[in-house]
């Protein structure tokens, strides 16, 4: 039991030492607020500079629309910004067109939307810090079922061994002859003794 | 006893009588995370998203208001800001219109600012000109106010205080406790 829990709690240890810091001190992504002055940022739209170059203006549309599927309206009820019609959605889908054009990448983008709106709006939790035992979780309960039965399988087998009456006849098997055991020969022997 | 009558029922008795470590343990593992998430969920609005921006430098913001006034937050350092995102299609809105306007003539050092969401600024004039208005209405066309601060829907309040931190997200329409309760007995009597 004490190896299991030693794993649990060394899974859950690096689950914790994993978790991204999604909002920068001072409430803005990291990824955004690294060059720019505060009081040049948030309201305007120029969260600070793209990562890498924009995206050819063709694929701009496309990348926009697959980032937009991605995060949760925050009006609707299950619907991607991408899929829903409300004027919520439309404002973020136009922001997250123009971020694509800058440059931005769907990391930044996802990370500027949870800087406001919190990891609720991702509607594909990060894969990191807690969020892990979604993952893990499952495939944790499955080996701890395993190891469980198992112990019972054993135990049981253990139960039905010495504790049952054996007989001469029993002990000899069906041949006659006596059966090659050295557990229930030092149990018998044991018995002896007594 | 002879050989041949190996038994040993009070050891399987002891066995039967004794608790399962494995049982125990993970009975525990699945109950108590269920009854911590019962006691803590129970009773919270499914619909309320709690503000991440609760308690962090409000985002700055520099935008026109409905007169062609320039509106800078960083200029409003020092004083207690209180931004409310409306429209004139939300009922909400209209229905809290006055308690606000009421509110920025009791309390002259606050500043109180709307900012319309989602709406046309013609129709915001024609409803500010009907209804009458206390303090100034900022456009976001873009909505890129509206994202930076995080608003899901309208009306929303945020609650500034004098550093520039947001005190307070307010969903929906605000009452006169919690204006009062967020900006102090009013600074002036009406």
């Amino acid at each position: 039991m004490r190896p299991l829990l030693r794993l649990f709690a060394v899974l859950c240890a690096v689950g914790v030492a994993t978790t991204r810091p999604a909002i920068g001190q001072d409430g803005a992504p990291a990824g955004f607020t690294a060059d720019v002055p505060a009081d040049d940022d948030a309201g305007q739209g120029i969260p600070g500079l793209p990562p890498g170059p924009p995206p050819p203006a063709d694929q701009v549309d496309r990348i926009a629309r697959d980032i937009g599927l991605g995060l949760r309206c925050p009006v609707c009820q299950g619907l991607s910004v991408a899929d829903s019609t409300s004027s919520a959605a439309v404002m973020m889908q136009r922001r997250i067109r123009e971020l694509v054009a800058q440059g931005y990448d769907r990391d930044d983008i996802n990370d500027f939307f949870a800087s406001k709106y919190g990891e609720w709006v991702l509607l594909q939790p990060r894969n990191g810090g807690l969020n892990q035992l979604v993952w893990i979780g499952p495939l944790l309960a499955f080996g701890l079922g395993l190891i469980a039965a198992s112990s019972m399988l054993v135990r049981r087998d253990d139960d039905e061994g010495p504790d049952t009456v054996v007989s001469d006849a029993a002990r000899r098997g069906p041949d006659g002859d006596d059966v090659e055991d050295p557990h229930l020969a030092r149990l018998l022997s044991e018995v002896d003794d007594d | 006893m002879s050989r041949g009558s190996v038994h040993r029922p009070d050891r399987r008795r002891q066995r039967r009588g004794r608790v399962n470590l494995f049982v125990l343990v993970g009975g525990l593992a699945v109950i108590v995370p269920l009854l911590v998430l019962f006691a803590v969920s129970f009773g919270n609005d499914p619909h309320e998203v709690p503000s991440v921006l609760e308690h962090t430098p409000a985002p700055q913001f520099h935008l026109q208001d409905l007169d062609g006034k320039t509106w800078d937050l960083a200029s409003l350092r020092g004083k207690k800001v209180v931004l409310n995102f409306w429209s004139t299609w939300c009922v909400p809105c209209r229905q809290e219109h006055p308690l606000l306007q009421q509110a920025a003539r009791l309390y002259p050092d606050v500043v109180f600012l709307g900012a319309v969401y989602s709406d046309e600024p013609a129709k915001c004039r024609a409803y500010l000109t009907r209804e009458g208005t206390a303090y100034a209405h900022l456009v976001d066309p873009e909505g890129r106010l509206a994202i930076d601060y995080g608003v899901a829907g309208v009306p929303e309040t945020y609650f500034i205080d004098e550093s520039g931190v947001i005190a307070h997200k307010a969903v929906g329409p605000v009452s006169a406790p919690l204006i009062q309760s967020l900006l102090g007995p009013p600074q002036r009597s009406m």
